[in-house]
Formats: structure tokens, C-alpha cells, sequence
């Protein structure tokens, strides 16, 4: 229905922007256009009143066609209630290399326009703060132009000049009248801290020991996968997969294989479906239970967190049976899997499950309603409804809001419609409804597995040959991984190599919230919030 | 280990080693995978704690010994370089996991983003290699650790040189294009 009336609103703005319906089976957008550069404000403001959210904004380099140099810049909006994915596409000719900015419109938008500008050095007017997002202030290069071979480049020299600069990590613009209150003051959280799980730096600025605004700063694990994907082709990039968010490593195999395989038009057998569907969900419980005790320990609470981990190692232990690894899996391949799954790992999922049952019962008892926990939790980091649709929240942190947005329903992809199971949801939206999700989760992954168990065909693991080019395409696949919405901007030309695979993760969203979420509190709220969005940083700066 | 002095105190030198190697204190210090890893051998199935190297510090300086586990990205090196100079001596470094040795999955010709491996900055006493590594692989790295203070061996900030300028880096390309 919105979707007809969003037809209806691009064809009647008529001039300057030229829409095109697109096949949502083979690229999973149902509307594509070309708007032009005085038409995407309005265009904005639109989709933000039509209550759709920005999935992803990037650009792709087509600087180097010497007849037309130019950037395409890819606004990317969807729908909680139902998919309704349209893509939006602005031409930037290499000599203007400007593009007017909607962060003031979709604060979703800033951090993706300022990742655009550190990567391709394309200025967006009227940001409120366009500077770099992933590389160092100082940087001088833009890594994601064609034209960057990154020749000459020593990374020791660079690393010890970084070090000699230093004006990285603490020097930072403190306004005039900060220097002399004697109550307001700036707190760096990280990028060295016990609770940041892993190189995050959260700035927060205070007035005694309540929050003014918190903002994270990001990239101190920027690994350039997406550059990577450029310089190898599609089977060297299976490795990256496994690395982004290494905890629920599975989704992301998952959406990898998803995309390409949806490019080149490969059915994987029933076996194989039924196999990534164990993995994945076994891989969701290990993900969640690793967040389950990291989160408690940030909250000052031990024992959890050795008893997540022992039933972790078990989950590992079963994961390792097939994969042969603890982390990172690199799993699956397009149109099947690494290694058939062994009886020995099925009869262990089904001793597994009941067992699992058992300790999740433990632990409502030793958490859910334990009252320290409740005062850490219960009212803190509320995340309201417009604040995550302006974000672009997705995963557990959305579905405490009381939003049923679940990939695996909403955009049913392998065989999840087969399987009998309910999205959890909570309506508070603090940190304890996420926390509650998460739980309500694990036991939703047990009922999938369980059912994944009883049917599983037999049949082959592996498809036959698969040729090397990915067929020239502009797809778009997305999966539920633990944390949120995963997808995968697929631009291929017919090559060996990705044109550009843009990889949208979800903590990148869910993190963009933390400045909204965080306001008002105390400084040990912050750590609590931090820990209840459960964050996998390397997945943010990627 | 060849006499430094006139005078050994053999003995208590020994004594003093085997205290040191026996309570070895790391950096609570995570960078990527392998911090999660490095987690997991301290929880408990793997209980670092029965090697004495269970106390993770939060402080650089409470700590002996720092685990460089993970990618180390451009952005972050200041920091590490930070933390390895506010802890006290003697300290020593383990270079867990590919990524810190040399760059790991990361490194390729012409890359931007990341340091390839720690020891490039920063003199490391102990490699464990792997992708990320095992619990029992960064175990043995401890022990190997542990070993090497046991018989005396300086650690490598003593006797490992390191460039500490740029200057020192010739500016002709090292990469290859």
C-alpha cells in the first residue's frame, strides 16, 4: 500500500527524479531511482515523515570512466512494518564532488556521510561536523577511491608519525568557557577500557557526574575489509567474513553466501540450508552468551560470567565438530558448505538442547530478578521509538522497544519460514527489556534447533562447480545476525573482483544511538547502556 | 647469562625469578578476536588462574605483561604505545595471534589501515602464532614465558632495539605496488 503511495510521490515530483521498479526477488529492492541534487532534501524529508528508516547510505567511485568521472551516492530507506526497500541515487560529477547533506533530517545520516567523506573525500554541505570517522584526523589519503593502490605508504613510518602527532586521542577542542567551569568537564571512556569491549572511545561530556552528551568515536579497529573486497575476488573474500563480528561469525558466512549466490542464481540442496540454519542459530546462543557474561561482569557481577562461558565452550565445542574452528568461521561457501555436518554433532545438539534449558533457567534465577541487577538495568538507556527509527536501530535493541522487526519473519531468506518460533519482544526499551530479549532469544534458537534436528535431509553438502565472475549486478541481500540487521550492498562488473561490497553492519546503527540513549545519566549508566547494545567493535569500524 | 658484575647473588636472583615467573600480572587489553579468545582461556574452562596469570589488570600500571591480541590499526597505535610505556619494568609482551605478529589476514600489498605486527614498535618477548589462536596455544605461550624468566633471560624491552622515530623509516616505498 505505502509502497504504491511511494510510487506515486517519486513519479509525481516528476523532474529530477526518475524512478524504476525493480525485481525484489533477484535484488532485494522493490523501487530504485535517480534523484537529482535538489530533489534528495525533499526526497528525505519525505521518507522521514513516511516513517521509513536509512539502512545504509554509501557511494560507489566511478571516477575512473574518462568520459564521465563521477561518484553514485546511495541513499537506502526501509520500512519496519513491511519491506519496502527503495533505493535512492545521486550522480556527483568528480569536479563538483559536493552533495547536499540530510543528517539534519535523518541523524542516521551523519556518521554515513562522514564515513563517505573519509573514504572517497566527497563533501556533503550543511553537515554539522564533517570530519574523518574511521582513519586517523590527520589522514591524508581516501582509501576506497579506485585510484588508491596505496604505493609508497610504509605503515611503521606512518604508525611512528601517528605516535609523534599524538593529537589522536587526547587533544580534542575544549570551548572556551569549559576551561574555566569549574562543573563541566570531558571524560574520555577508552579507547582503552576494561568495559568497552575492545578499542571504542566514548567522549562524554559532563556537568559533575551526569552525562550532557556522550559521542562515540570510532575506528580504532578499522581493518579495511571493504577495500579488501576490491582487491580479491569473491572466494579470497570468505576469510573477512569470519572477522567482522567474530562472536556471531555464522550470520555474516550466512549473508556472504546469501549474496552471491543470489547473483549467480545458485539453489543450495535442502542439506545445505539445514545445516547453515543449525550453525547460525547454534552460533546466536554462543554470540548471546558471551554478551550474557561479558555484560554482568561490566556490571560488577563474576559468577555469570564464568558460567556463560562454560556453556559457550559447549556450544563451541559442537560448532567445532563441522567448522574445525572456535571463532572466526569461515564455513560456508556459495552454493553449500565447508564440511558435511558428523552424526556426532547432531546427537550432541540434541543432548545439547535439553540441557541448555535447564542452565537458561538458572540463570533467570540468578539474574532476572536478582535487585542489583534491576537498579543497574531497569529505566536506564531507555531508547524511545523515534529515536531508534532516526538511527536506524535494529536487532534485540529495537525489539525491547516493542518493534517485532525480526530479518528471519520480516524478510524470510533460506528456510526460516519453515520453522515454528516467536520474535521476543518488550515495550520499555531500557536496558533490562534488552536484556530480557536476548534471553527470551536463546530460547527461541533452541526451538528452531530442535525442529532443524528432527528434519535434517539428507543429501549432498556441496554444489558442483561454481564459475568465478560474479554476473554484473546491483544487489542487496540482509540477514538477522545477533546484534541486528546485516547486509550486504553488492556491486559487481561481471569481474573476478567486487566493484564495491558495502557492508552494512548493525552496531554501527545500534552504537549511533548511544548519544540519545545516554543523556541524563551517570557515568556508571554509560558502561551499563554500552554493554546492553552489544556492540562487537570491529564490526562497527570494519 | 653472561655475569654483569663481579658479584652474583646466584641465589636470590634465582628465587627472585622464579617469584616473578610464577606471578605474572597482564594488561586487561583486548583489541579484536583474539581478545576473545584470550577471554575464553581465562574463564573457566582454561582457568589461566593455575598459572598465577589470572590477575588482569585494568591499569598499565599494575601490570607485567601485555597481550597484544588482535589487529593493531594505525588509529590505535599511540595508545598501545601509551599503555607499553606507563608500565613499569621489567615488562614483557606476547604478540598473540597473527594479526599482531605480522599483519595476519589483514596484511596485503598496499594496505592502508593497520600495522603489521607489534613488534615493529615495540620489542615482544613471546609469538603465538594463530588465527585466532587456541586457549592451549596461548597457555603454552604463557609457560614459554615463564620459562624464559625462569632462567634469567632479560625480557626484550632490555636488549631488543626498536625505532622510535620516523625518521628512521627510509621514505622509499616498502610496499609493493
Amino acid at each position: 500500500m505505502t509502497l504504491e503511495n511511494t510510487h506515486q510521490w517519486l513519479l509525481k515530483e516528476g523532474e529530477g527524479i526518475k524512478v524504476q521498479e525493480r525485481d525484489y526477488a533477484k535484488t532485494g529492492y522493490h523501487l530504485e531511482a535517480a534523484v537529482s541534487e535538489e530533489k534528495i532534501l525533499p526526497a528525505a524529508h519525505y521518507f522521514h515523515d513516511q516513517k521509513f528508516f536509512l539502512e545504509c547510505l554509501t557511494c560507489v567511485d566511478y571516477t575512473n570512466k574518462p568520459e564521465d568521472p563521477h561518484f553514485i551516492i546511495t541513499y537506502q530507506f526501509n520500512r519496519w512494518e513491511a519491506v519496502e526497500r527503495v533505493l535512492l541515487k545521486l550522480k556527483v560529477p568528480k569536479q563538483i564532488n559536493e552533495a547536499p547533506s540530510i543528517a539534519s533530517i535523518i541523524p542516521a545520516a551523519n556518521w554515513y556521510e562522514r564515513e563517505v567523506f573519509d573514504m572517497y573525500g566527497v563533501r556533503f554541505s550543511g553537515h554539522p561536523k564533517l570530519e574523518r570517522l574511521l582513519l586517523p584526523l590527520q589522514s591524508k589519503i581516501h582509501p576506497l577511491l579506485k585510484s588508491y593502490t596505496g604505493t609508497g605508504d610504509s605503515d611503521v613510518r606512518n604508525s611512528l608519525e601517528l605516535i609523534e602527532s599524538d593529537q589522536e586521542v587526547f587533544d580534542f577542542n575544549v570551548p572556551e568557557e569549559m576551561k574555566t567551569s569549574r562543573k563541566e568537564y570531558y571524560l574520555n571512556l577508552g579507547p582503552q577500557h576494561p568495559s568497552t569491549h575492545g578499542v571504542l572511545r566514548v567522549l562524554l561530556h559532563l556537568d559533575g557526574e551526569k552525562i550532557i552528551s556522550g559521542e562515540p568515536i570510532i575506528g580504532y579497529s578499522h581493518r579495511a575489509h571493504e577495500k579488501m573486497a576490491e582487491v580479491h575476488n569473491y572466494l579470497q573474500f570468505w576469510p573477512n567474513t569470519g572477522r567482522l563480528d567474530y562472536v556471531g561469525a555464522m550470520s555474516y558466512n550466512f549473508c556472504y553466501a546469501l549474496a552471491v549466490e543470489k547473483a549467480m542464481g545458485i539453489v543450495p540442496s535442502p542439506r545445505v540450508e539445514y545445516i547453515r540454519v543449525i550453525t547460525t542459530e547454534l552460533n546466536r546462543i554462543s554470540s548471546h552468551l558471551l554478551w550474557l557474561g561479558t555484560y554482568l561482569l561490566d556490571l560488577g557481577a563474576f559468577t555469570p560470567f564464568f558460567y556463560a562461558f562454560d556453556e559457550r565452550e559447549k556450544t563451541l565445542d559442537l560448532l567445532e565438530l563441522c567448522t574445525g574452528e572456535r571463532l572466526t568461521y569461515d564455513y560456508f561457501r556459495f552454493g553449500g558448505v565447508l564440511n558435511d555436518v558428523p552424526q556426532e554433532m547432531i546427537d550432541g545438539v540434541k543432548k545439547f538442547i535439553p540441557e541448555f534449558r535447564k542452565r537458561l533457567r538458572d540463570y533467570r534465577t540468578l539474574i532476572t530478578e536478582n535487585i542489583i541487577f534491576i537498579k543497574r538495568t531497569k529505566g536506564i538507556g531507555v531508547l524511545t521509538l523515534d529515536a531508534a527509527r532516526d538511527y536506524g536501530v535494529t536487532g534485540p535493541s529495537l525489539r525491547a522497544c516493542g518493534i517485532g522487526y525480526d530479518l528471519r519473519r520480516a524478510e524470510p531468506y533460506s528456510i526460516y519460514q519453515e520453522f515454528d518460533f516467536e520474535i521476543p519482544t518488550e515495550r520499555e526499551g531500557d536496558a533490562y527489556a534488552r536484556y530480557l530479549v536476548r534471553m527470551a532469544e536463546m530460547e527461541q534458537s533452541l526451538r528452531i534447533l530442535e525442529q532443524a534436528i528432527a528434519r535434517i535431509p539428507a543429501g549432498e553438502y556441496q554444489s558442483g562447480k561454481i564459475p568465478k565472475a560474479v554476473p554484473a549486478c546491483e544487489i542487496y541481500q540482509t540477514v538477522e545476525s545477533a546484534r541486528g540487521q546485516f547486509g550486504i550492498y553488492l556491486v559487481s562488473d561481471g569481474t573476478q573482483i567486487p566493484y564495491r561490497l558495502k557492508l552494512r553492519t548493525p552496531s554501527f546503527s545500534n552504537l549511533n544511538a548511544l548519544g540519545p540513549m545516554a543523556k541524563g545519566h551517570f557515568v556508571s549508566d554509560a558502561v551499563s547502556i554500552l554493554g546492553s547494545i552489544d556492540i562487537v567493535v570491529p564490526e562497527i569500524d570494519r | 647469562m653472561p655475569p654483569e658484575s663481579v658479584t652474583q647473588f646466584y641465589k636470590i636472583d634465582d628465587l627472585v625469578n622464579m617469584a616473578r615467573a610464577n606471578s605474572l600480572w597482564p594488561l586487561t587489553f583486548g583489541l579484536a578476536c583474539c581478545a576473545i579468545e584470550m577471554m575464553g582461556t581465562g574463564a573457566a574452562r582454561f582457568d589461566l588462574d593455575r598459572f598465577g596469570f589470572g590477575v588482569f589488570r585494568p591499569s598499565p600500571r599494575q601490570a607485567d605483561v601485555m597481550i597484544v591480541s588482535g589487529t593493531i590499526s594505525r588509529k590505535m597505535v599511540p595508545c598501545i604505545k601509551k599503555l607499553y610505556d606507563q608500565m613499569p619494568n621489567p615488562k614483557y609482551v606476547i604478540a598473540h595471534g597473527g594479526c599482531a605478529i605480522a599483519g595476519g589476514p589483514f596484511q596485503y600489498p598496499g594496505q592502508y589501515a593497520i600495522l603489521e605486527g607489534i613488534d615493529k614498535i615495540i620489542p615482544v618477548d613471546v609469538y603465538v602464532p594463530g588465527c585466532p589462536p587456541r586457549p592451549e596455544a596461548l597457555i603454552a605461550g604463557i609457560l614459554a614465558l615463564r620459562d624464559k624468566i625462569k632462567k634469567g633471560i632479560p625480557p626484550a624491552a632490555q636488549v631488543v632495539k626498536v625505532p622510535t622515530s620516523s625518521k628512521e623509516i627510509p621514505i622509499t616505498p616498502t610496499t609493493p605496488s
